[in-house]
């Protein structure tokens, strides 16, 4: 008797928690689903459509966007769709590597600095990234035009021809994703050089390792994490970038993203920017992926938290 | 020896890199001020871009939209966002792996993605069912999406962050949820639901691509009107009005700086 009524409670219990956890739950679970999954969803869907009138999609299903992605037309194959992905990926690869070179050193002289000052050091790097992207891209666009004094003095140095200017170009775009990328690998790394146990370095030293050593094999694996979290920081938003190559790039230096977004304005082809999309997303998740297992070998097993 | 050398090679990189990171926003700060119709020559100084600012209607409107939209978005996302995250708190210990990567979802995912996704949602819903036409409205919709999980993790945080024996003794004070809402939870979380709704109004106001996917045409936001004014050709008014939204991230540097000074006295 006791212990039918103890199971009732605790049944009441359970069912009053689910309600519980649905009523707190479901209406920001059901705004992402209704919003979100489902219209990604349907993107998806619409790569497998074939290209109806005004761009807009249509059936029957078919693969057509993909081959169109691939560089497959009317006219035959061109190579055009080709050298905008293997762009995306040479700006993203280069962009990255240089925003580390730029904020590892930048990380640790912030460390090295008096307690009371590095906040407001870390501050002045992060500021200009509150700035609107667009705002910030115009700043540049401002700086690299024909005629401004860093394009006069590339023009003396003969590394463009007269009154070209540095933008548009894919110079002025890798520099724009430098620009705007180089604060979201510094925090990640400050924070990594902030924990640094310098009892390891310091015993490098006592073994007579050169500096090199020195920091390959005490200070570099101990800011892996921070490192790795700032590639993908960097590396998975500059890979979709819009606005960067849009302003600062010019019809010669289109990445995916421009791509994409042409086919839902301009050139109206729905399914061919859906089918860019997937690209994307698959992009994204195979670097995610690759991270997580990079951290996970070098990290020694230790979760590399992104 | 070596190692003074180090620390000034270090300091001069740093102001190497201020100068790179600080040049492009001191420039059109610069040419805002500027006398001359011209990005490539100062000819002094003058505050009539201003003035033309003031007499332009559009930008009038686009700063109203930005507003309209950063506070509506804000308060709602604040409202199902804060429900989410004392959720997650809450039944933390259940399997919740589908609720974590719901959340995440709009985080992880490219702006371009998202923006398109919603743009050809909205698109074919609006002609399916003649709602949801591209607006102020669709836009406040996806902005929603993308706050929702700013502010779900930062209530969340505050609540792990919380002795879960004050939950106990709430209990034992106040008879009804409602009076426990009211008197335990919500002054307990105050900062993290001000912090939050700061973010959200930031990241609305900041948002351009979600923004220019989403909008119709007569719902240009401060961005996409700036956005739009480059494309056709620069005006030395986009100098002002976007020395005014630096300005006002200037403002926000120097107050955020003064709080964490603040709260750490």
């Amino acid at each position: 008797m006791l212990q039918t009524s103890q199971t009732a409670s605790r049944r009441h219990a359970v069912v009053s928690e689910t309600r519980h956890l649905l009523f707190t739950v479901t209406p920001g679970a059901a705004w992402i689903i209704l919003f979100l999954v489902l219209p990604s969803l349907y993107l998806m869907a619409v790569a497998f459509m074939t290209n109806g009138p005004y761009g807009l999609p249509q059936l029957p299903l078919s693969l057509s966007s993909f081959e169109q992605l691939a560089g497959v037309g009317f006219l035959g194959w061109s190579p055009g769709n080709l050298y905008t992905l293997l762009r995306s990926l040479w700006q993203t690869v280069v962009a990255t590597g240089l925003v580390v070179l730029v904020a590892y050193p930048i990380a640790y002289y912030i460390t090295t600095c008096r307690a009371r000052w590095r906040p407001i050091m870390l501050l002045l790097v992060v500021v200009p990234s509150w700035t609107n992207q667009v705002i910030r891209t115009f700043g540049w666009m401002n700086l690299l035009a024909p005629g401004t004094p860093l394009s006069n003095l590339a023009e003396m140095m003969g590394l463009i021809s007269p009154n070209m200017g540095l933008y548009p170009s894919n110079f002025a775009v890798t520099l724009g994703l430098v620009y705007n990328f180089l604060p979201f690998m510094v925090l990640p790394l400050y924070a990594a050089f902030e924990k640094l146990d310098t009892a390891q370095v310091e015993a490098a030293q006592d073994l007579y390792a050169k500096p090199v050593r020195a920091f390959w094999h005490a200070v570099f694996p101990q800011t892996l994490p921070g490192l790795l979290a700032g590639v993908v920081l960097v590396a998975i938003p500059a890979f979709g970038m819009y606005v960067i190559p849009e302003l600062l790039g010019g019809g010669k230096a289109m990445m995916l993203g421009n791509l994409v977004a042409t086919q839902f304005s301009g050139g109206s082809n729905w399914p061919l920017g859906a089918a860019g999309a997937i690209l994307m997303l698959i992009a994204t998740f195979i670097g995610l992926f690759a991270m997580r297992r990079i951290g996970k070998r070098l990290g020694g097993g230790e979760e590399v938290v992104i | 020896m070596r190692k003074r050398t180090l620390k000034r090679g270090l300091t001069a990189f740093w102001w190497l890199t201020l100068i790179f990171l600080y040049l492009p926003l001191a420039v059109v700060v610069l040419f805002s001020f500027n006398a001359a119709n011209s990005a490539a020559r100062l000819t002094g100084f003058s505050l009539r871009w201003y003035h033309q600012l003031l007499g332009n209607e559009q930008i009038i409107t686009a700063f109203g939209n930005t507003l309209i939209l950063a506070t509506c978005s804000s308060v709602i996302a604040l409202a199902i966002g804060c429900l989410i995250g004392y959720g997650m708190y809450r039944h933390r210990h259940r399997k919740l792996g589908w609720l974590i990567v719901l959340i995440y979802l709009p985080i992880v995912l490219p702006d371009i993605v998202f923006g398109i996704s919603e743009m050809a949602f909205f698109v074919q819903f609006h002609r399916l069912t003649g709602l949801l036409q591209p607006g102020l409205g669709t836009m406040v919709i996806a902005h929603v999406t993308f706050q929702i999980p700013f502010v779900a993790l930062i209530v969340y945080s505050r609540f792990v962050g919380l002795d879960p024996s004050l939950f106990e003794a709430a209990k034992d004070l106040y008879a009804t949820p409602l009076k426990r809402v009211i008197h335990f939870m919500l002054p307990t979380i105050k900062p993290a639901l001000i912090s939050a709704f700061f973010l959200s109004f930031t990241l609305s106001v900041d948002d351009f691509v979600i923004s220019f996917f989403t909008a119709g045409p007569e719902s240009a936001t401060l961005p996409i009107y700036i956005w739009s004014a480059i494309k056709k050709g620069v005006t030395p008014e986009i100098n002002a009005i976007a020395t005014l939204m630096i300005g006002a991230v200037a403002l926000a540097a120097v107050i955020s700086l003064a709080f964490n000074r603040q709260r750490k006295v």
